[in-house]
C-alpha cells in the first residue's frame, strides 16, 4: 500500500530561554501511516504529539531526521494542497464570522464559486445556524467545529488532527468521528492525536504509542493488546505502558 | 496569488475595522477635530490655521494609535494564539502572507485617515463656507509614512512578541520625526564615535519628518514637485524594504 507519511527518525528539542537547559522533545521518532488509514497517535501530556504534528504541517522543523508527505517535503506547496491542518485549541479572528473564515480558507485554496460548499460545511459541522455569527461568540465546542470545516475544505487526501475530539459534547464528538469514518470510506488518510482513549478504539486502524519523545508501540490495536500477558482494558494498557 | 493576498487582507481589515477600540478612537478622534473649533481664544486670531494644524495633529496621531493597538494586536492573536496556524499550512507562499496583512494594516488606517480629512473639510466648510483641498496633500502624503509605520510593525511582529514590536514602532515614530534634530546633532557633536552612531542612526531609521507637510499646506506654501516625488520614491523603497525583510524573517520563523 502507498505510504502517506513516512517518518524517519525524528529528532526535536528546546529551548525556551537562552539560560535554559536544551529540552528534547523528539528522539528518534520513526512512523509510516499508509495512504486510506486511520492512525491513531497516543501519549501523554507533553509527550511529543504536537510537536511532531507541527513538524508534519511544516510549522517547526526538526534538528534532525526526515519527514515526507506523499513523496514530498511537508513544506511544499503541492503537500498543503492536498492536506487539511486541525490545530490543538483552534484560534481564529474573532470579529470574523464562521462564514468568513471559510470563505477566506477558499481563496487560499483556490476554490471557485465557494457559496454553497461553505454552506453544506457549515451544515456538516453543525454551525448552519451560528455561521454568520461573530466567532468572540462561539464555545470551545463550535471553534473546534468550525476548525474541522475548514480542515476537510477542499477535500484533502490527509487529514492531520491535533486532538479533534476535546472540548466537544458528546454529540460533537459522535459527529466528527463520523466525519472521521466518512474520509476511510472516501480512501483518505486520517492521522490524529488524541488523549481520548474509547475513540482510538471505534475509529482508528492502527495506533502509535508515543512516550517522551520515543515511540513505544506501533501497530493494530487488537494485536497490541493481544500481546498483554492477560486480557486488559485499552485505558489499563495505556497506563501500564506510560508507566513503564 | 491576487485573489490569495486579497483575501487575507480582507479579513484583516475586517478584524480591525469591527474592533471596539477603533469606533472609540475614531468617534474621539472627530470629536477633537470638530473641538478645534472652540481653540478660538488661544489662537490669536489665527483660528483657521488653528484648526487646520490640529485636525491634521489629530489624524496623524490617530494613525500611530490605530496601528500600535489594532495592528499589533491582530499580529498578536496570529501568532500567540495561533490564528496563524490554519493560513499557513494553507498552500500560499510568505510573500502572500506579508503582503496581505500589510495590505490588510494600511488599508484599515489610510480608511480612516481619509475619513478624519472629510470631517476636516467638513469643520472648514462650517467654519469658513468653502473648502480648503490644499491641505488634502497633507494626509495623502502621510499615507506614505503609515506604510512605512506598518512595515516597521510587521517587521518586529514577525520575529518578537506583540508588546516589543509596539515599543519599537513607537520609538520609530518618535526617532523617525526626530530625523532633522538628529542629523544636526551628528553634524555638531565633536566625539567622534558618537558622531558616527548617530550618523548610522541617521541614515538607517526612516525619516518621518520628510512626510510632514503640514506647516507648508497649514501655510499654502507652495511644495516643489520634486520634493513630492522624493518623499513618494523614498516612501515606496522604504516600505518595500521593510516588506522584503518581514518576508526574509518570516521564512525562517518557526512556529512553536
Amino acid at each position: 500500500m502507498p505510504v502517506a507519511i513516512k517518518i524517519e527518525d525524528l529528532y526535536r528539542s528546546f529551548k525556551t530561554h537562552f539560560w535554559q537547559k536544551i529540552t528534547p522533545a523528539l528522539s528518534g521518532v520513526s512512523i509510516e501511516i499508509n495512504e486510506g488509514e486511520i492512525f491513531g497517535f497516543l501519549g501523554p501530556n507533553g509527550a511529543g504529539k504536537t510537536t511532531t504534528i507541527k513538524i508534519l504541517t511544516g510549522l517547526i522543523k526538526p534538528d534532525k531526521g526526515k519527514v515526507s508527505i506523499f513523496n514530498q517535503p511537508p513544506h511544499s506547496l503541492e503537500v498543503k494542497k492536498r492536506i487539511g491542518y486541525l490545530p490543538e485549541l483552534p484560534y481564529f479572528y474573532e470579529h470574523l464570522s464562521g462564514h468568513e473564515i471559510l470563505d477566506l480558507h477558499c481563496h487560499l485554496l483556490n476554490i471557485k464559486n465557494s457559496q454553497n460548499l461553505i454552506s453544506e460545511s457549515l451544515t456538516k459541522v453543525g454551525l448552519k445556524e451560528a455561521g454568520n455569527n461573530r466567532i468572540r461568540g462561539y464555545s470551545r465546542g463550535m471553534l473546534q467545529r468550525l476548525g474541522c470545516a475548514i480542515a476537510l475544505l477542499g477535500d484533502p487526501d490527509l487529514l492531520i488532527l491535533d486532538e479533534p475530539l476535546s472540548g466537544l459534547d458528546p454529540i460533537g464528538r459522535k459527529e466528527i468521528k463520523d466525519l472521521i469514518f466518512e474520509q476511510k470510506g472516501k480512501k483518505k488518510t486520517v492521522f490524529f492525536s488524541t488523549h481520548i482513549l474509547p475513540d482510538v478504539e471505534e475509529i482508528c486502524d492502527r495506533v502509535g504509542i508515543i512516550i517522551n519523545g520515543q515511540i513505544v508501540e506501533v501497530g493494530i490495536l487488537a494485536d497490541l493488546l493481544k500481546g498483554a500477558e492477560q486480557p486488559i482494558s485499552l485505558e489499563d494498557w495505556f497506563i501500564k505502558k506510560v508507566k513503564a | 496569488m491576487i485573489s490569495r493576498v486579497w483575501a487575507i487582507s480582507k479579513n484583516i481589515f475586517c478584524e480591525g475595522i469591527r474592533q471596539r477600540v477603533l469606533m472609540l478612537a475614531v468617534v474621539f478622534a472627530i470629536a477633537l477635530v470638530f473641538l478645534s473649533v472652540f481653540l478660538g481664544p488661544f489662537s490669536l486670531g489665527e483660528i483657521s490655521k488653528i484648526i487646520r494644524d490640529f485636525g491634521l495633529a489629530v489624524s496623524s496621531l490617530l494613525a500611530i494609535f490605530i496601528i500600535i493597538t489594532i495592528g499589533a494586536a491582530i499580529l498578536y492573536r496570529d501568532i500567540e494564539r495561533r490564528t496563524i496556524y490554519t493560513i499557513i499550512t494553507r498552500p500560499i507562499k510568505t510573500n502572500e502572507i506579508i503582503l496581505g496583512k500589510f495590505i490588510g494594516l494600511s488599508l484599515l488606517v489610510i480608511v480612516l485617515v481619509i475619513m478624519t480629512a472629510i470631517i476636516q473639510q467638513l469643520v472648514i466648510f462650517l467654519f469658513e463656507i468653502k473648502f480648503d483641498p490644499y491641505i488634502l496633500i497633507a494626509p495623502l502624503i502621510s499615507i506614505f509614512e503609515i506604510m512605512i509605520m506598518v512595515g516597521i510593525l510587521l517587521l518586529f511582529s514577525s520575529f518578537s512578541s506583540s508588546v516589543f514590536s509596539s515599543i519599537m514602532t513607537i520609538i520609530f515614530y518618535i526617532v523617525g520625526h526626530m530625523s532633522p534634530d538628529l542629523k544636526l546633532f551628528a553634524d555638531t557633536v565633536k566625539a567622534p564615535g558618537l558622531k558616527l552612531l548617530t550618523k548610522f542612526f541617521y541614515y538607517i531609521l526612516p525619516n518621518l519628518e520628510n512626510f510632514n507637510l503640514r506647516t507648508e499646506v497649514v501655510y499654502h506654501l507652495s511644495l516643489p514637485r520634486d520634493q513630492i516625488l522624493f518623499t513618494i520614491s523614498y516612501g515606496f523603497a522604504y516600505t518595500i524594504l521593510l516588506i522584503c525583510l518581514s518576508v526574509i524573517i518570516f521564512e525562517y520563523r518557526e512556529f512553536k
